[in-house]
Protein backbone atom coordinates (compact mmCIF):
# COMPACT_ATOMS: atom_id res chain seq x y z
CA UNK A 1 0.00 0.00 0.00
CA UNK A 2 2.89 2.17 1.26
CA UNK A 3 4.81 1.53 -1.89
CA UNK A 4 1.16 2.19 -4.78
CA UNK A 5 0.53 5.78 -2.92
CA UNK A 6 3.76 7.74 -3.88
CA UNK A 7 3.91 6.14 -7.41
CA UNK A 8 0.16 8.02 -7.94
CA UNK A 9 1.63 10.97 -6.85
CA UNK A 10 4.35 10.66 -9.00
CA UNK A 11 2.49 10.16 -11.94
CA UNK A 12 -0.31 13.06 -10.75
CA UNK A 13 2.54 15.85 -10.73
CA UNK A 14 4.00 14.15 -13.42
CA UNK A 15 0.61 14.28 -15.42
CA UNK A 16 -0.08 18.30 -14.32
CA UNK A 17 3.92 19.23 -15.31
CA UNK A 18 3.29 17.94 -18.64
CA UNK A 19 0.00 19.72 -18.76
CA UNK A 20 1.38 23.28 -17.95
CA UNK A 21 4.08 22.99 -19.95
CA UNK A 22 1.88 22.20 -22.84
CA UNK A 23 -0.24 25.36 -22.20
CA UNK A 24 -0.14 28.20 -24.76
CA UNK A 25 2.56 30.88 -23.77
CA UNK A 26 0.45 33.80 -23.25
CA UNK A 27 2.84 35.63 -20.91
CA UNK A 28 5.58 35.47 -24.18
CA UNK A 29 5.60 39.04 -24.56
CA UNK A 30 8.11 39.44 -27.28
CA UNK A 31 9.88 42.60 -28.24
CA UNK A 32 9.67 43.22 -31.50
CA UNK A 33 11.47 47.04 -31.23
CA UNK A 34 10.74 49.78 -30.04
CA UNK A 35 10.14 53.22 -32.30
CA UNK A 36 9.39 57.15 -31.67
CA UNK A 37 7.09 59.01 -33.83
CA UNK A 38 6.24 62.33 -33.43
CA UNK A 39 3.99 64.84 -35.52
CA UNK A 40 3.22 68.34 -34.98
CA UNK A 41 2.19 71.52 -36.84
CA UNK A 42 5.56 73.09 -36.07
CA UNK A 43 7.22 71.04 -39.04
CA UNK A 44 8.95 68.53 -39.17
CA UNK A 45 12.23 67.70 -37.70
CA UNK A 46 14.96 65.62 -37.91
CA UNK A 47 15.56 62.49 -35.41
CA UNK A 48 17.96 60.29 -33.67
CA UNK A 49 17.24 57.35 -31.41
CA UNK A 50 19.35 54.95 -29.65
CA UNK A 51 18.75 51.77 -27.97
CA UNK A 52 21.01 50.69 -24.92
CA UNK A 53 20.73 46.90 -23.92
CA UNK A 54 20.73 47.59 -20.16
CA UNK A 55 19.96 44.17 -19.02
CA UNK A 56 19.62 40.55 -20.58
CA UNK A 57 15.81 41.74 -21.20
CA UNK A 58 16.09 45.57 -20.93
CA UNK A 59 16.54 47.88 -23.75
CA UNK A 60 16.73 52.03 -23.20
CA UNK A 61 15.78 54.43 -25.47
CA UNK A 62 17.45 57.69 -25.58
CA UNK A 63 16.66 60.15 -28.02
CA UNK A 64 15.22 63.09 -29.57
CA UNK A 65 13.84 65.13 -32.17
CA UNK A 66 14.20 68.51 -33.14
CA UNK A 67 13.48 71.27 -35.39
CA UNK A 68 14.25 75.20 -35.10
CA UNK A 69 10.55 75.41 -33.78
CA UNK A 70 10.38 72.44 -31.64
CA UNK A 71 12.04 69.81 -29.75
CA UNK A 72 10.98 66.55 -28.28
CA UNK A 73 13.22 64.31 -26.37
CA UNK A 74 13.13 61.16 -24.42
CA UNK A 75 14.68 58.58 -22.18
CA UNK A 76 12.81 55.49 -21.86
CA UNK A 77 13.19 51.88 -20.51
CA UNK A 78 11.18 48.60 -22.32
CA UNK A 79 11.41 45.89 -20.49
CA UNK A 80 10.40 42.66 -22.94
CA UNK A 81 8.22 39.78 -21.21
CA UNK A 82 9.26 36.49 -21.09
CA UNK A 83 7.76 34.62 -18.40
CA UNK A 84 4.81 34.61 -16.14
CA UNK A 85 7.46 36.01 -13.28
CA UNK A 86 8.23 38.87 -15.23
CA UNK A 87 6.04 41.96 -16.02
CA UNK A 88 6.19 43.49 -19.42
CA UNK A 89 6.89 47.14 -19.27
CA UNK A 90 7.62 50.74 -20.55
CA UNK A 91 8.61 53.09 -18.06
CA UNK A 92 10.43 57.10 -19.25
CA UNK A 93 10.12 60.51 -19.34
CA UNK A 94 9.30 62.49 -22.71
CA UNK A 95 9.94 66.12 -22.79
CA UNK A 96 8.32 68.23 -25.53
CA UNK A 97 9.29 72.07 -26.36
CA UNK A 98 7.91 75.02 -28.65
CA UNK A 99 10.31 77.18 -29.60
CA UNK A 100 7.93 79.17 -31.79
CA UNK A 101 5.71 81.89 -30.89
CA UNK A 102 2.37 80.60 -31.57
CA UNK A 103 0.33 77.49 -30.10
CA UNK A 104 1.52 74.36 -31.63
CA UNK A 105 -0.03 70.64 -31.21
CA UNK A 106 2.06 67.81 -30.78
CA UNK A 107 1.42 63.93 -31.02
CA UNK A 108 4.17 61.70 -29.95
CA UNK A 109 3.93 57.79 -29.65
CA UNK A 110 6.04 55.36 -28.06
CA UNK A 111 5.33 52.21 -29.82
CA UNK A 112 6.90 48.50 -28.65
CA UNK A 113 5.90 46.07 -31.47
CA UNK A 114 5.22 42.90 -29.80
CA UNK A 115 2.48 39.95 -29.30
CA UNK A 116 1.08 38.80 -25.93
CA UNK A 117 -1.39 36.09 -25.42
CA UNK A 118 -4.39 37.45 -23.24
CA UNK A 119 -6.12 38.12 -20.59
CA UNK A 120 -3.64 40.86 -18.93
CA UNK A 121 -3.60 43.25 -16.39
CA UNK A 122 -2.40 46.14 -17.05
CA UNK A 123 -0.88 48.97 -14.36
CA UNK A 124 0.21 51.91 -15.13
CA UNK A 125 0.74 55.83 -14.57
CA UNK A 126 1.88 59.53 -15.43
CA UNK A 127 2.97 62.51 -13.92
CA UNK A 128 4.63 65.70 -15.34
CA UNK A 129 5.32 69.59 -15.13
CA UNK A 130 4.47 72.58 -17.19
CA UNK A 131 7.32 75.16 -17.85
CA UNK A 132 6.88 78.72 -19.54
CA UNK A 133 9.79 80.00 -20.79
CA UNK A 134 7.99 82.93 -22.35
CA UNK A 135 7.22 86.35 -20.72
CA UNK A 136 3.36 85.83 -21.85
CA UNK A 137 0.65 83.48 -19.74
CA UNK A 138 1.32 80.11 -20.75
CA UNK A 139 -0.92 76.57 -21.28
CA UNK A 140 -0.80 73.31 -22.06
CA UNK A 141 -3.98 71.39 -22.87
CA UNK A 142 -5.03 67.86 -24.27
CA UNK A 143 -6.11 67.16 -27.64
CA UNK A 144 -8.12 64.81 -27.43
CA UNK A 145 -7.32 62.53 -24.17
CA UNK A 146 -3.19 63.78 -23.16
CA UNK A 147 -2.13 60.12 -21.96
CA UNK A 148 -3.41 57.38 -24.19
CA UNK A 149 -1.82 53.09 -23.04
CA UNK A 150 -3.20 51.72 -26.81
CA UNK A 151 -3.07 47.82 -27.73
CA UNK A 152 -2.57 47.35 -31.72
CA UNK A 153 -3.40 50.67 -32.40
CA UNK A 154 -6.95 50.56 -30.04
CA UNK A 155 -6.74 52.78 -26.51
CA UNK A 156 -7.17 50.72 -23.44
CA UNK A 157 -6.73 53.51 -21.24
CA UNK A 158 -6.76 57.44 -21.03
CA UNK A 159 -5.79 60.19 -18.63
CA UNK A 160 -5.78 63.81 -18.22
CA UNK A 161 -8.59 64.24 -20.51
CA UNK A 162 -9.43 67.61 -21.06
CA UNK A 163 -6.84 68.64 -19.54
CA UNK A 164 -5.89 72.60 -19.60
CA UNK A 165 -3.22 74.15 -17.30
CA UNK A 166 -1.61 77.83 -16.72
CA UNK A 167 1.33 79.76 -15.90
CA UNK A 168 2.85 82.71 -15.61
CA UNK A 169 5.78 83.71 -17.03
CA UNK A 170 8.84 81.66 -16.23
CA UNK A 171 6.46 79.89 -13.58
CA UNK A 172 7.38 76.03 -13.18
CA UNK A 173 3.83 74.14 -12.21
CA UNK A 174 3.44 70.39 -11.51
CA UNK A 175 0.36 68.26 -14.10
CA UNK A 176 -0.39 66.38 -10.99
CA UNK A 177 0.05 62.24 -11.29
CA UNK A 178 -2.58 59.75 -12.47
CA UNK A 179 -2.48 55.88 -11.74
CA UNK A 180 -3.89 52.87 -12.40
CA UNK A 181 -3.70 49.38 -11.49
CA UNK A 182 -5.23 45.94 -12.31
CA UNK A 183 -6.91 47.18 -15.42
CA UNK A 184 -7.74 43.76 -17.24
CA UNK A 185 -7.82 43.54 -20.33
CA UNK A 186 -9.11 40.73 -21.97
CA UNK A 187 -7.62 40.74 -25.37
CA UNK A 188 -4.55 39.77 -26.55
CA UNK A 189 -1.53 42.21 -28.05
CA UNK A 190 -1.42 41.56 -31.67
CA UNK A 191 1.13 43.32 -32.76
CA UNK A 192 2.19 46.19 -30.16
CA UNK A 193 1.30 48.38 -27.57
CA UNK A 194 1.69 51.90 -27.59
CA UNK A 195 1.75 54.98 -25.19
CA UNK A 196 0.56 58.38 -27.02
CA UNK A 197 0.42 61.55 -25.82
CA UNK A 198 -1.55 64.81 -27.79
CA UNK A 199 -0.96 68.13 -26.56
CA UNK A 200 -0.98 71.58 -27.74
CA UNK A 201 1.56 74.19 -26.04
CA UNK A 202 1.66 77.59 -26.31
CA UNK A 203 4.78 79.87 -27.43
CA UNK A 204 7.70 78.85 -25.70
CA UNK A 205 5.84 76.41 -23.84
CA UNK A 206 7.76 72.88 -22.74
CA UNK A 207 5.75 69.90 -21.07
CA UNK A 208 7.55 67.03 -19.20
CA UNK A 209 5.92 63.82 -18.99
CA UNK A 210 6.80 60.84 -16.88
CA UNK A 211 4.58 57.75 -17.29
CA UNK A 212 4.90 53.81 -17.04
CA UNK A 213 2.71 50.84 -18.27
CA UNK A 214 3.42 47.55 -17.25
CA UNK A 215 1.49 43.89 -18.14
CA UNK A 216 1.14 40.90 -16.40
CA UNK A 217 -0.85 37.63 -17.28
CA UNK A 218 -4.02 36.87 -15.60
CA UNK A 219 -4.25 33.20 -15.77
CA UNK A 220 -7.36 31.62 -16.61
CA UNK A 221 -9.44 29.80 -14.49
CA UNK A 222 -8.15 26.34 -15.59
CA UNK A 223 -4.43 27.22 -15.78
CA UNK A 224 -4.68 28.68 -12.27
CA UNK A 225 -6.80 25.13 -10.91
CA UNK A 226 -3.79 23.39 -12.38
CA UNK A 227 -1.20 25.96 -11.21
CA UNK A 228 -2.85 25.37 -7.34
CA UNK A 229 -2.76 21.39 -8.09
CA UNK A 230 0.48 21.40 -9.15
CA UNK A 231 2.22 23.59 -6.19
CA UNK A 232 0.35 21.93 -3.81
CA UNK A 233 2.38 18.24 -4.78
CA UNK A 234 5.38 19.32 -3.04
CA UNK A 235 3.45 19.98 -0.25
CA UNK A 236 0.70 19.38 2.27
CA UNK A 237 -2.07 21.36 1.05
CA UNK A 238 -3.36 19.24 -1.54
CA UNK A 239 -5.48 16.51 -2.00
CA UNK A 240 -2.89 14.44 -2.66
CA UNK A 241 -1.04 15.21 -0.03
CA UNK A 242 -4.21 15.33 2.72
CA UNK A 243 -4.84 11.97 1.06
CA UNK A 244 -1.41 10.09 1.66
CA UNK A 245 -1.19 11.75 4.96
CA UNK A 246 -4.98 10.00 5.76
CA UNK A 247 -4.26 6.85 4.80
CA UNK A 248 -0.50 6.51 6.64
CA UNK A 249 -2.68 7.66 9.59
CA UNK B 1 16.60 89.64 -21.59
CA UNK B 2 15.24 92.50 -19.00
CA UNK B 3 17.78 95.04 -20.47
CA UNK B 4 16.28 94.20 -24.50
CA UNK B 5 12.50 94.42 -23.04
CA UNK B 6 13.40 97.36 -21.26
CA UNK B 7 14.86 98.90 -24.20
CA UNK B 8 12.02 98.30 -26.61
CA UNK B 9 10.06 99.86 -23.92
CA UNK B 10 12.41 103.01 -23.71
CA UNK B 11 13.31 103.45 -27.60
CA UNK B 12 9.68 103.34 -28.92
CA UNK B 13 8.87 107.12 -27.52
CA UNK B 14 11.78 108.43 -30.05
CA UNK B 15 10.00 107.45 -33.57
CA UNK B 16 6.94 109.68 -32.11
CA UNK B 17 9.24 112.26 -31.21
CA UNK B 18 11.17 112.63 -34.41
CA UNK B 19 9.41 115.75 -35.28
CA UNK B 20 10.47 117.56 -32.03
CA UNK B 21 12.64 120.67 -31.87
CA UNK B 22 16.57 120.76 -32.44
CA UNK B 23 17.22 120.29 -28.66
CA UNK B 24 15.05 117.67 -27.97
CA UNK B 25 16.68 115.70 -31.46
CA UNK B 26 19.66 116.26 -29.58
CA UNK B 27 18.80 114.35 -26.46
CA UNK B 28 16.91 111.62 -28.39
CA UNK B 29 20.11 111.24 -30.09
CA UNK B 30 22.43 111.34 -27.76
CA UNK B 31 20.61 108.67 -25.48
CA UNK B 32 20.26 106.62 -28.63
CA UNK B 33 23.72 106.52 -29.07
CA UNK B 34 24.21 105.95 -25.26
CA UNK B 35 22.05 103.14 -25.16
CA UNK B 36 23.91 102.02 -28.51
CA UNK B 37 26.91 101.82 -26.82
CA UNK B 38 26.05 99.51 -24.00
CA UNK B 39 27.50 96.32 -24.88
CA UNK B 40 26.46 94.01 -27.27
CA UNK B 41 25.12 90.37 -26.06
CA UNK B 42 24.54 88.82 -29.16
CA UNK B 43 26.14 85.38 -29.35
CA UNK B 44 27.61 83.71 -32.32
CA UNK B 45 28.29 80.45 -30.50
CA UNK B 46 26.59 78.03 -28.01
CA UNK B 47 27.46 79.14 -24.23
CA UNK B 48 29.23 76.06 -22.32
CA UNK B 49 26.70 75.07 -20.54
CA UNK B 50 27.68 71.82 -18.39
CA UNK B 51 26.60 69.48 -15.86
CA UNK B 52 28.42 67.80 -13.55
CA UNK B 53 27.26 64.54 -11.75
CA UNK B 54 28.22 62.41 -8.38
CA UNK B 55 26.91 59.45 -7.68
CA UNK B 56 27.40 58.41 -3.82
CA UNK B 57 31.09 60.59 -4.55
CA UNK B 58 31.73 59.52 -8.08
CA UNK B 59 32.00 62.38 -10.20
CA UNK B 60 31.57 62.77 -14.06
CA UNK B 61 30.13 65.15 -16.49
CA UNK B 62 31.23 67.25 -19.03
CA UNK B 63 29.68 69.80 -21.75
CA UNK B 64 26.49 69.23 -22.39
CA UNK B 65 26.73 70.23 -25.76
CA UNK B 66 29.05 67.11 -26.42
CA UNK B 67 26.17 64.95 -25.15
CA UNK B 68 23.42 65.85 -27.29
CA UNK B 69 22.64 68.32 -29.35
CA UNK B 70 22.18 72.14 -29.07
CA UNK B 71 20.44 74.92 -31.90
CA UNK B 72 20.04 78.50 -30.96
CA UNK B 73 16.44 80.06 -30.70
CA UNK B 74 16.81 83.36 -29.67
CA UNK B 75 19.27 86.43 -30.02
CA UNK B 76 21.27 84.87 -26.61
CA UNK B 77 18.94 81.74 -25.95
CA UNK B 78 20.11 78.25 -26.76
CA UNK B 79 18.17 74.89 -26.33
CA UNK B 80 20.14 71.95 -25.09
CA UNK B 81 19.07 68.14 -25.50
CA UNK B 82 21.30 65.26 -24.39
CA UNK B 83 21.70 62.16 -22.33
CA UNK B 84 24.39 61.02 -20.46
CA UNK B 85 25.36 57.93 -19.03
CA UNK B 86 27.25 57.43 -15.78
CA UNK B 87 28.24 53.97 -14.94
CA UNK B 88 27.67 52.14 -12.88
CA UNK B 89 23.80 52.60 -13.16
CA UNK B 90 22.88 56.35 -13.51
CA UNK B 91 21.73 57.54 -16.76
CA UNK B 92 20.92 61.57 -17.06
CA UNK B 93 18.49 63.19 -19.83
CA UNK B 94 17.65 66.68 -19.99
CA UNK B 95 16.32 69.62 -22.22
CA UNK B 96 17.03 72.80 -20.92
CA UNK B 97 16.88 76.20 -22.68
CA UNK B 98 19.51 78.67 -21.26
CA UNK B 99 20.41 82.74 -22.00
CA UNK B 100 23.46 84.27 -21.18
CA UNK B 101 21.74 87.07 -20.08
CA UNK B 102 20.83 84.80 -17.68
CA UNK B 103 18.49 82.50 -17.36
CA UNK B 104 18.33 78.47 -16.92
CA UNK B 105 15.02 76.73 -17.34
CA UNK B 106 14.39 73.20 -18.12
CA UNK B 107 14.13 69.49 -17.64
CA UNK B 108 16.25 66.41 -16.76
CA UNK B 109 15.36 62.80 -15.66
CA UNK B 110 17.26 60.54 -14.19
CA UNK B 111 17.46 56.87 -13.34
CA UNK B 112 19.07 55.07 -10.61
CA UNK B 113 19.37 51.79 -12.23
CA UNK B 114 21.67 50.13 -9.40
CA UNK B 115 20.16 47.81 -7.16
CA UNK B 116 20.10 49.81 -3.87
CA UNK B 117 19.58 53.84 -3.15
CA UNK B 118 22.04 56.08 -3.55
CA UNK B 119 22.90 59.65 -3.29
CA UNK B 120 23.19 62.03 -6.12
CA UNK B 121 24.49 65.71 -6.54
CA UNK B 122 23.91 67.36 -9.95
CA UNK B 123 24.80 70.56 -10.98
CA UNK B 124 23.69 72.48 -14.50
CA UNK B 125 26.30 75.67 -14.67
CA UNK B 126 26.17 78.43 -17.12
CA UNK B 127 28.41 80.97 -18.23
CA UNK B 128 27.29 84.36 -18.16
CA UNK B 129 27.70 88.02 -19.96
CA UNK B 130 27.82 90.69 -19.53
CA UNK B 131 28.62 90.06 -15.36
CA UNK B 132 25.73 91.52 -12.76
CA UNK B 133 26.70 94.12 -10.41
CA UNK B 134 23.62 93.10 -8.45
CA UNK B 135 21.16 90.84 -9.20
CA UNK B 136 17.73 90.24 -8.92
CA UNK B 137 16.49 86.42 -8.40
CA UNK B 138 13.92 83.66 -9.18
CA UNK B 139 13.10 79.98 -9.10
CA UNK B 140 11.23 77.55 -8.74
CA UNK B 141 10.94 73.60 -9.25
CA UNK B 142 8.50 70.60 -9.60
CA UNK B 143 8.85 67.25 -10.33
CA UNK B 144 7.87 63.71 -10.80
CA UNK B 145 9.39 60.50 -8.99
CA UNK B 146 8.10 57.19 -10.34
CA UNK B 147 8.29 53.84 -9.34
CA UNK B 148 10.51 52.61 -13.00
CA UNK B 149 10.77 49.07 -11.62
CA UNK B 150 7.88 48.30 -10.78
CA UNK B 151 8.40 47.31 -7.32
CA UNK B 152 5.93 48.90 -5.31
CA UNK B 153 7.37 51.75 -3.71
CA UNK B 154 10.39 54.62 -5.16
CA UNK B 155 11.18 57.17 -2.19
CA UNK B 156 13.03 60.58 -2.61
CA UNK B 157 14.60 62.09 -0.09
CA UNK B 158 17.05 65.28 0.41
CA UNK B 159 19.67 64.41 1.57
CA UNK B 160 21.15 65.14 5.42
CA UNK B 161 17.35 67.53 5.47
CA UNK B 162 19.11 70.07 3.11
CA UNK B 163 17.65 71.69 0.09
CA UNK B 164 16.90 69.34 -3.35
CA UNK B 165 16.80 72.57 -5.28
CA UNK B 166 19.74 75.01 -4.57
CA UNK B 167 20.70 78.17 -6.81
CA UNK B 168 24.00 79.24 -7.56
CA UNK B 169 25.91 82.23 -8.55
CA UNK B 170 29.71 81.78 -8.93
CA UNK B 171 28.97 78.29 -7.64
CA UNK B 172 28.01 79.92 -4.07
CA UNK B 173 24.86 79.12 -3.01
CA UNK B 174 22.34 81.94 -2.93
CA UNK B 175 18.95 80.57 -2.60
CA UNK B 176 17.02 76.88 -1.70
CA UNK B 177 14.03 75.14 -2.37
CA UNK B 178 12.72 71.52 -0.59
CA UNK B 179 14.36 71.19 2.57
CA UNK B 180 13.96 68.40 4.04
CA UNK B 181 12.17 67.01 1.51
CA UNK B 182 10.67 63.33 1.48
CA UNK B 183 8.23 61.82 -1.40
CA UNK B 184 7.40 58.68 -2.25
CA UNK B 185 5.21 56.42 -4.39
CA UNK B 186 3.72 53.86 -2.70
CA UNK B 187 2.12 51.90 -5.91
CA UNK B 188 3.34 49.43 -8.41
CA UNK B 189 4.71 51.14 -11.09
CA UNK B 190 3.26 54.33 -10.24
CA UNK B 191 4.35 58.27 -10.23
CA UNK B 192 3.92 61.03 -7.78
CA UNK B 193 4.43 64.45 -8.52
CA UNK B 194 5.25 67.68 -6.21
CA UNK B 195 5.59 71.30 -6.44
CA UNK B 196 9.01 72.17 -4.67
CA UNK B 197 8.06 76.03 -4.16
CA UNK B 198 9.28 79.22 -5.40
CA UNK B 199 11.59 82.12 -4.52
CA UNK B 200 11.29 85.65 -6.11
CA UNK B 201 7.74 85.37 -7.54
CA UNK B 202 6.15 87.03 -8.10
CA UNK B 203 8.58 89.63 -6.89
CA UNK B 204 12.28 88.94 -7.80
CA UNK B 205 14.13 88.75 -4.11
CA UNK B 206 18.11 90.84 -4.08
CA UNK B 207 20.74 88.51 -4.55
CA UNK B 208 24.85 89.42 -5.26
CA UNK B 209 26.95 90.06 -8.09
CA UNK B 210 27.48 87.24 -10.74
CA UNK B 211 30.82 87.43 -12.52
CA UNK B 212 31.19 84.06 -14.11
CA UNK B 213 27.96 81.18 -13.38
CA UNK B 214 24.82 81.38 -12.55
CA UNK B 215 23.66 77.31 -11.86
CA UNK B 216 21.36 74.81 -10.01
CA UNK B 217 22.50 72.56 -7.93
CA UNK B 218 19.81 69.12 -7.04
CA UNK B 219 21.06 67.21 -4.34
CA UNK B 220 19.13 63.79 -3.36
CA UNK B 221 19.24 60.26 -2.66
CA UNK B 222 16.83 58.13 -5.33
CA UNK B 223 15.77 54.64 -3.94
CA UNK B 224 16.80 51.64 -6.31
CA UNK B 225 15.66 51.15 -9.69
CA UNK B 226 13.34 54.53 -9.58
CA UNK B 227 13.75 57.72 -11.69
CA UNK B 228 12.65 61.40 -11.02
CA UNK B 229 12.07 64.21 -13.15
CA UNK B 230 12.60 67.29 -12.31
CA UNK B 231 11.60 70.81 -14.06
CA UNK B 232 13.20 73.87 -12.50
CA UNK B 233 13.24 77.93 -14.20
CA UNK B 234 16.63 79.91 -12.49
CA UNK B 235 16.49 83.81 -13.58
CA UNK B 236 19.22 86.43 -12.76
CA UNK B 237 17.89 89.90 -13.41
CA UNK B 238 20.50 92.62 -13.17
CA UNK B 239 19.56 95.39 -11.21
CA UNK B 240 19.90 98.69 -13.12
CA UNK B 241 22.46 101.19 -12.49
CA UNK B 242 22.15 104.46 -12.04
CA UNK B 243 23.25 104.91 -15.66
CA UNK B 244 20.66 103.06 -16.96
CA UNK B 245 18.31 104.86 -14.34
CA UNK B 246 19.26 108.06 -15.95
CA UNK B 247 18.60 107.39 -19.17
CA UNK B 248 15.55 105.95 -18.22
CA UNK B 249 14.79 109.50 -17.02
CA UNK B 250 15.51 111.20 -19.43
CA UNK B 251 13.34 109.17 -21.73
CA UNK B 252 10.85 109.37 -19.43
CA UNK B 253 10.99 113.35 -18.87
CA UNK B 254 10.89 113.47 -22.60
CA UNK B 255 7.51 111.87 -22.42
CA UNK B 256 6.15 113.99 -20.12
CA UNK B 257 7.39 116.99 -21.44
CA UNK B 258 5.77 115.73 -24.73
CA UNK B 259 2.44 114.90 -23.29
CA UNK B 260 2.07 118.18 -21.55
CA UNK B 261 3.11 120.54 -24.58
Amino acid sequence: MNLVIPNRRAFACGSLAASLLAMPSSAGFVMGGTSIGVTTSAGTGSQTNSMTQISPTTWSATGSWSTPTASVSWMNNTFGWNNTSQNGFANGNITVRNNTSAAQDFDVVLNMGGTAGGPLSVSGSIGGQFVNGSTSLGSVTSVGPLWQARVDNSAIRSELNNALFFAQPFQVISLGNFNFTNLLFDGSVGSSVALQFSLRLSAGGEASFTSTIAFQSVPAPGVAALIALAGGCGTSISPIGRRRRSIRS
Amino acid sequence: MTIGKGLGEVLHPVGRFGKGTGKMRYIVLFGAVTLAAAPASAAVTPPAFSFRVSADGVAGGGVASDFGSVQQTGANEWLFSGAYLASPGTSLSWTYLVDSDPFVTGTFTMTNETAAARAYVIDFSLPIAPALSASLLSGQVAGTLTDANGSGSALLTSVGGGFVYSALADDAFVQGLMANASHQVSTANGTSSFSGGSFGFPTPVAGPAINLTIGIRFSFSLSAGDSVSFSSVFVANPVPGPATLMVAATFAAIGRRRRTS
